[in-house]
């Protein structure tokens, strides 16, 4: 299985339903990674992965390749398994 | 200045101070360039105007000095001298304060005779001749005067130590660059502080052009680096109507021309200008009304005159493409292409793109600045450039209040940070916290300074910079930014983690935790002090040869291992601010993806160099180069640089640095091709940037030759 990174930032309207699908994966067995935009790490990670945007979702594999991308918007649960089932 | 003899001459009546019992009969040579009778109440004077030394300590320190003299039988003796004697009384003393009040700023006659004989080297700007001598001495002493009057001993000493770097100290008087809008002179003329006449708006377009030429010597002058000018193809437009492609190419010679033989505005060296140009009417001034001929609104907008912008951004890189007089690249103005959603919408945009990658591949121009989103930049310098906000964005309606200045920047030595940390994360970064408040205090010293200065007014030294034509000072203060600067990113990640930012991803992320932090201190900073702290990617010209030459000083063995460049040849060298090593044989566009990473983090502006060397791309391969950065990176500019041999002898301009020229065989030649954000004579470098260019990689093979 693969993980999933999820980016936010104070302020941000998105980020709390972004917060919540993180949840929902987290409870159903996935490895959820949550970064703060405001922290040093958060914004080194998310400088990495070149985000401008919150809320933003990166679904990785066990590699660490990405998979897929979700930025500035919500995905649902169900969209992130679908990729990481692909 | 003082002169160097003076002599005891025994014929010559005495002069002695009524309780002096002494056989003085000294003449001093004096900083008033004449000649006084040896008077011990100078020192007297001296001692209570300038150090606040009580009557009783002055009395004894100028008699001890006299004695001292005496019965040295000195026969040479100059005010410098007896200067330096009191001082050393004055340490005796414990008066470490008044020492410091009484210091007399000079250069010694070695250093005179190296400056008249030798180049500078610290910015290849700078020719070599009598006016530039003159510069660097006046460089020098203001230096001095910036560490011991301006600045704290706490940032003096960090300078010193090179901790820090403070660019630009012989320049104090000074902020450091500008940005502004023709649009100033459009609608105000020719007027500035103390000028002998006062030209009105300019009815032609030929006169513009020598208003503006006029006005960035003048700004030159009061700023200590570059000289920006926003949208110039556009807001040149209304001047242009009905006018040939002919006379519009003749406009356009004489505007490149102008500037880049402009060689009279400081020691002799060019104005460090750039024009940012466009292809399209950028949005921010699309339906803002414009002036014309005489300063008066034309009744139309901007947008109305997209075809005269285009025809002269055409004609202006035709004059790029050409060259000068023996085809080699223009060295200023820099032209910087902004390259925005719009650019892609507006019709032609294929061909112009094409046209100015030509120039980009054969003379190495073009800088392509990248606006994506609805980001909107004016950019000067070597890479700075300022992200117009909404106040930017109102005052756009009324560009010539569109007038941007950074007052100062300070570069931290990361490298240094690394050594001292022992692979510790958390004692890196307290330190890099600690610097970035060192750096804050630098800014707080400076902009005071610069603060008393224009408080004067129009009695000003600045008096330029506090003209208020359009009811403001042109120096808007509120806006102004203060930079931060970095240098050497790459060798702290490679003492800290064992492998340079092209090595892995663990040391490219380890750089990015490096620069996020100093994003968000510089943020944290902005806020407590109420001052605009940014990031910004230093050109370091000579701060990455400086901060690698105190390294092995202070640090050594340790930093032997990782400053880059020749040791054995003195050729060493840090990389530049975020950038890979230079020697890392990267493809192009992975080094332009992942420098890129870094420029959202660095707001003043940053770039990627793609060296070229020899190689000659085709305008096509270069052009989807430009839209493959512009769609799949976040890279805020980037420029192609080729390098050139100009032979002294035919004065034939061939490509490739050569050891003689390929077309009559002379050994006399010149190698040209970019220092660090400007095109320039190698010659003229230091020896810092002589051993990066030795390990520069070129992509010679990436693009195929035409």
């Amino acid at each position: 299985m693969g993980k999933v990174k999820v980016f936010v930032k104070d302020g941000c309207h998105k980020c709390p339903s972004a917060k919540e699908v993180g949840a929902v994966l987290k409870k159903e067995g996935l490895e959820v990674l949550y970064y703060d935009m405001d922290t040093v790490d958060g914004l080194a990670e998310a400088s990495y992965y070149g985000i401008l945007s919150t809320p933003t979702l990166i679904v990785e594999d066990r590699d660490e390749n990405t998979l897929a991308d979700f930025r500035g918007v919500v995905p649902t649960p169900q969209q992130i398994k679908e990729v990481l089932h692909r | 200045m003082g002169s160097l003899s003076e002599y005891r001459e025994s014929d010559v009546k005495r002069r002695i101070l009524p309780d002096e019992t002494t056989d003085m009969a000294l003449f001093v040579r004096t900083s008033d360039e004449d000649m006084s009778f040896w008077n011990r109440q100078r020192i007297v004077d001296a001692l209570v105007k300038e150090a606040c030394v009580d009557m009783a300590m002055v009395e004894e320190i100028s008699k001890e000095v006299q004695e001292q003299i005496i019965a040295s039988k000195i026969s040479v003796i100059t005010s410098p001298l007896i200067r330096e004697l009191v001082n050393a009384r004055l340490i005796e003393k414990g008066l470490e304060k008044a020492r410091k009040m009484h210091t007399r700023l000079g250069v010694p006659l070695y250093d005179v005779d190296q400056f008249i004989l030798h180049p500078n080297k610290e910015n290849a700007n700078v020719p070599h001749g009598p006016e530039a001598t003159n510069l660097t001495l006046a460089e020098n002493i203001k230096k001095e005067y910036a560490l011991l009057s301006v600045f704290s001993q706490s940032i003096g000493d960090a300078h010193m130590r090179g901790d820090i770097h403070l660019h630009d100290l012989g320049f104090i008087d000074r902020p450091y660059c500008s940005g502004q809008s023709l649009e100033y002179i459009k609608k105000f003329g020719l007027n500035l502080p103390n000028a002998l006449s006062i030209a009105k708006p300019a009815k032609h377009p030929e006169v513009l052009l020598a208003h503006m030429v006029k006005f960035a010597a003048a700004l030159q002058s009061n700023f200590a680096g570059a000289i920006g000018w926003d949208a110039v193809n556009l807001f040149f437009a209304p001047y242009l109507v009905d006018l040939s492609d002919r006379e519009i190419k003749q406009l356009a010679q004489m505007l490149i021309f102008e500037f880049s033989q402009q060689a009279v505005a400081r020691g002799g060296q060019a104005i460090f200008s750039d024009i940012n140009l466009y292809w399209e009417v950028p949005k921010h001034f699309e339906d803002v009304p414009a002036i014309g001929p005489g300063g008066k609104f034309t009744g139309k907008n901007y947008e109305d005159y997209a075809s005269e912008a285009q025809k002269f951004v055409w004609a202006l890189f035709e004059i790029y493409k050409e060259g000068d007089g023996t085809g080699r690249p223009f060295f200023f103005p820099k032209p910087l292409v902004h390259i925005t959603e719009k650019f892609f919408k507006t019709d032609g945009h294929e061909e112009f793109l094409n046209h100015i990658c030509d120039v980009a591949a054969d003379k190495g121009n073009t800088y392509f600045v990248f606006d994506r989103g609805g980001t909107a930049k004016i950019s000067e310098c070597c890479r700075l450039s300022f992200k117009l906000e909404d106040q930017d964005l109102a005052d756009a309606k009324q560009p010539w209040k569109m007038r941007y200045s950074a007052l100062q920047n300070v570069t931290l030595n990361l490298p240094r940070l690394g050594y001292v940390s022992d692979k510790d994360d958390s004692v890196l970064f307290s330190k890099i916290s600690d610097l970035m408040e060192l750096a804050v205090q630098a800014h707080i010293e400076k902009k005071l300074f610069i603060e008393k200065l224009l408080a004067h007014g129009d009695k000003s030294p600045l008096s330029l910079l506090t003209m208020k034509k359009d009811g403001v000072p042109y120096l808007r203060m509120h806006r102004v930014t203060y930079l931060i600067g970095m240098l050497g990113l790459n060798e702290l990640v490679h003492i800290h983690t064992g492998e340079e930012l092209h090595e892995s991803k663990k040391a490219l992320k380890f750089g990015l935790k490096v620069i996020s932090q100093m994003d968000l201190l510089s943020k944290k900073l902005s806020k407590k002090y109420d001052m605009r702290f940014v990031l910004e990617q230093t050109p370091a010209e000579s701060t990455a040869y400086r901060f690698a030459r105190l390294d092995l000083k202070y640090h050594s063995p340790q930093s032997g291992h990782y400053v880059k460049g020749d040791i054995s040849r003195g050729e060493t060298y840090y990389t530049n601010s975020t950038y890979f090593a230079v020697s890392s044989e990267m493809n192009p566009i992975d080094r332009v993806i992942k420098e890129g990473l870094f420029h959202p983090r660095i707001e003043a502006g940053s770039l990627t160099h793609v060296w070229l060397g020899e190689a000659k791309p085709s305008k096509e391969s270069l052009a989807n180069f430009v839209i493959k950065t512009f769609r799949e990176s976040l890279n805020d500019q980037i420029a192609f640089s080729p390098e050139f041999t100009n032979c002294l002898s035919c004065g034939k301009t061939s490509r490739g640095l050569k050891d003689d020229c390929p077309c009559c065989g002379a050994k006399e030649v010149e190698g040209i091709t970019r220092i660090t954000g400007y095109f320039t004579k190698i010659s003229s470098w230091n020896k810092g940037k002589k051993g990066e260019l030795r390990d520069r990689y070129r992509n010679q093979g990436f693009f195929g030759n035409k």
